[in-house]
């Protein structure tokens, strides 16, 4: 008999010893932080739909489109979280010598890694989607049994992408033993890169020149197979919206693939795991010659890079970018923008604030995963710092150009890229430039600041660092400012072509809050995260 | 070179350390000895600055730890009783990065390192990462890390844990020719042997007070020697009393 239970009982003690009535009031303000973004969420979402669905036509249409699309994107972020937190999990995490020590039976050391991996890789989507398919509930006035059945789909839809993920990271670790994690990894993302490719260049748009050429173009989108489980879920969701008459294949398919796959993950688990545990231990003998100098200046930077580069746990989540990056820039290509101009003649600006909003988005993602865990990213080693002649602040701002420089030239390059794919020019492409600028700035400060006021340099694997519940306040606020930002840069467009002219003194309002908003984000965490790591014992 | 003024520690309203002063010429190896939760650990890792004393003032090399850290710190090589690296990084590596924070230029560092590496003899895996390196090690690659910027104090917290003898007796000798050439050395250890072989001075330290402070004549003179004089002082009884 398995004794899962038991086997989560130290976690389950843990995080009880750790709550108290202080430490809940203390994080009582970033909960309720989180409450409100998923309050914002879910407006934000039911106004999207409210104006979709009003659109003449295509609106019905448009709006199945976009659940599909957040499915789709689920889907790869999932898969991909999943084989990189299976792979920490089950192999790299703190706690496997000491569970091959006690008298346990495999099967019960695989069930406890599977609900690990479950819990890391899905908590974050499993707490930012509910407020999406609420939207669609209250927009779509659906009976009582969509919600139900919505949590049930999703339920499944996650575990049957965290069985997929660990049966993919038991079987890869198994084919790649002598050359390491990395080169599995590298072999996953070449493999995913392809498949992203070769389904960009299948459903590129043609020349949707005509409404009903812009409706095929849009329909031409191939993010739903009917082999893929985010169809299966987009199937479900919608007849239980009452859109269509209830049809038992799609949930069937959901239960019966997330239970075989689950019992699939288990069996290779079963196969592989004592021999793939001893082909990743760390190797000794291998030699890697000492490079440059880097002298005081460049101490943090050069040891940060080095870990970085050597350690799969986090160069590995480069992946989960790469794909959010892919997705991103895909979504924008396809989208016919000549078409739907004839339709509704502002497109270009609105897709211009869009953009900056995914960017920014895009932006708070990779910061959370990199710059809000640079800190912790020190671990248990962080005494070195700590008796060193440095101090906290010099510290915390190297941190912060460490991760603000490659931060702010991937947004900028992807947002500089974007615009000229939509053949954006002049003052557009200077403003949203420069906005992203603005934003890696802000971003970057108060995810090193945030990263410093609660680190958590007793981790089991890295990522889980950036959904810790800190992790999630950065998250919060970094999309409140983006979407603030992007708010205060909008009015003066909408006043420019709601009068038809530049209005200088709103124009200039908007350029002072936005720098003042993006100051407050980027010095005050910084500020205060030098203070904490001061007084951090 | 180290003067500690009334320190005190508590940790929610307990006292780990108390009202503890101290001072410790240059040159001198100064043993800290105590059962498990004395306060050692408490009493060095304040003196890097990882803990900040509830009261109390710390000099290091005449520098005040609290209004001065990075210039006490300069002055300061620390052992600690945890070996934790950046793992990811080579023993020859991490020296490097340890060696840049301590603003040493490069020529000075490089001959250093070749020298600490040579002494503490891990030249052979000096190229490989430390995840890979056994607790012994990695013990000595702390040892070259505390001495690569050539420190006035070294404080030293459990020198002995996972080496082989050999390497009890490398570190051994280090220390003392560390003290003949001027270094001034705090050492906390559970090893009552090495501290009578090594300390000019040893202190007794019990729920963090500081209970009583011997000379080598002292301790050599004392019926039963160091193991009495720390049953006696820390337990309340004398040596041979519960077996």
């Amino acid at each position: 008999m398995l004794r899962l239970p038991v086997l989560l009982m130290p976690k389950f003690l843990s995080f009880r010893n750790s709550v108290n009535k202080g430490v809940v009031l203390r994080r009582l303000p970033f909960m309720l932080i989180g409450l409100v973004f998923a309050a914002l969420l879910y407006i934000g979402a039911y106004k999207v739909l409210y104006y979709i669905r009003d659109i003449e036509f295509i609106g019905e249409a448009l709006s199945k489109k976009l659940l599909s699309m957040v499915l789709f994107s689920l889907t790869g972020f999932l898969l991909l979280s999943n084989i990189i937190t299976a792979i920490s999990s089950f192999y790299l995490s703190r706690d496997i010598p000491f569970l091959l020590t006690l008298p346990l039976k495999r099967k019960e050391i695989l069930a406890l890694k599977t609900y690990e991996t479950v819990v890391n890789s899905s908590w974050m989507v499993a707490s930012f989607v509910p407020p999406v398919f609420l939207a669609y509930g209250v927009s779509y006035a659906a009976p009582p049994g969509y919600y139900l059945i919505t949590l049930i789909a999703l339920i499944l839809f996650m575990l049957l992408t965290s069985a997929t993920g660990i049966t993919i990271a038991h079987v890869m670790t198994r084919l790649f033993p002598a050359k390491g994690m990395r080169d599995m990894l590298l072999f996953i993302s070449l493999v995913l890169f392809l498949v992203v490719y070769f389904m960009l260049r299948a459903s590129a748009p043609g020349d949707a020149g005509r409404p009903e050429e812009l409706l095929s173009a849009i329909l031409s989108f191939r993010a739903e197979s009917p082999l893929l489980p985010n169809y299966w879920v987009l199937e479900t969701v919608w007849e239980s919206l009452g859109r269509r008459p209830f049809d038992a294949l799609y949930p069937m398919a959901l239960l019966s693939s997330a239970a075989f796959f689950l019992v699939l993950s288990f069996a290779a688990g079963v196969a592989f795991y004592g021999k793939n545990l001893e082909a990743v231990r760390p190797k000794t003998g291998g030699r890697t010659t000492a490079g440059i100098y880097p002298g005081m200046g460049h101490a943090l930077l050069y040891k940060d890079f080095k870990v970085f580069v050597r350690d799969t746990g986090q160069w590995s989540q480069l992946l989960i970018i790469g794909a959010l990056l892919l997705v991103y820039v895909y979504n924008f290509k396809s989208f016919p923008v000549e078409a739907v101009m004839k339709v509704t003649p502002l497109i270009r600006e609105i897709i211009v604030l869009i953009n900056m909003l995914m960017a920014g988005l895009v932006l708070s993602a990779v910061s959370a995963r990199f710059v809000y865990s640079s800190v912790s990213l020190e671990g248990q080693a962080f005494w070195v710092i700590r008796s060193s002649p440095i101090s906290m602040g010099r510290f915390l701002w190297g941190k912060f150009s460490y991760g603000f420089l490659p931060l702010c030239l991937i947004t900028t390059a992807l947002v500089f890229l974007t615009n000229l794919v939509m053949d954006v020019r002049g003052i557009l492409m200077f403003a949203s430039i420069a906005t992203v600028i603005l934003l890696s700035l802000s971003i970057s400060g108060l995810g090193t600041g945030l990263g410093a006021m609660y680190p958590k340099f007793n981790y089991e694997n890295i990522a889980s660092v950036s959904m810790s519940l800190g992790g999630m306040v950065f998250m919060s606020l970094a999309f409140g400012v983006v979407a603030l930002t992007v708010l205060l840069e909008a009015w003066p467009f909408y006043m420019y072509y709601k009068t038809g002219g530049i209005m200088w003194p709103a124009t200039a309002v908007s350029v002072i809050l936005m720098l003042a908003l993006n100051f407050a984000a980027f010095y005050l965490p910084m500020r205060m995260g030098i203070k904490k790591l001061n007084r951090l014992e | 070179m180290i003067r500690l003024e009334n320190i005190s520690r508590a940790f929610d309203g307990k006292w780990a350390v108390k009202g503890l002063s101290l001072e410790i010429p240059e040159g001198e190896i100064f043993g800290l000895l105590g059962p498990n939760g004395a306060g050692k650990t408490t009493i060095m890792r304040m003196m890097t600055g990882i803990l900040q004393p509830t009261g109390g003032k710390i000099f290091i090399a005449g520098h005040d730890a609290a209004k001065e850290p990075v210039e006490a710190k300069s002055v300061t090589g620390y052992v600690p009783d945890r070996p934790f690296f950046y793992e990811k990084l080579t023993g020859k590596e991490f020296l490097i990065f340890i060696a840049s924070i301590h603003r040493m230029k490069k020529e000075d560092a490089m001959r250093r390192i070749e020298g600490l590496t040579g002494l503490v003899d891990i030249k052979a895996v000096e190229d490989e990462l430390i995840e890979g390196y056994s607790q012994g090690m990695k013990q000595r690659l702390l040892f070259a890390s505390a001495l690569v910027h050539e420190p006035k104090v070294i404080l030293i917290d459990e020198p002995f844990v996972g080496l082989d003898p050999i390497g009890v007796l490398l570190i051994r000798d280090i220390i003392k020719d560390l003290a003949s050439g001027g270094a001034t050395i705090l050492l906390a250890t559970h090893s009552l042997q090495m501290a009578s072989e090594l300390c000019h001075r040893v202190g007794l330290i019990n729920k963090g007070v500081l209970t009583a402070v011997k000379s080598r004549a002292e301790v050599s003179s004392a019926e039963g020697g160091l193991a009495a004089l720390f049953l006696k002082e820390v337990s309340g009884r004398p040596s041979g009393e519960g077996r």
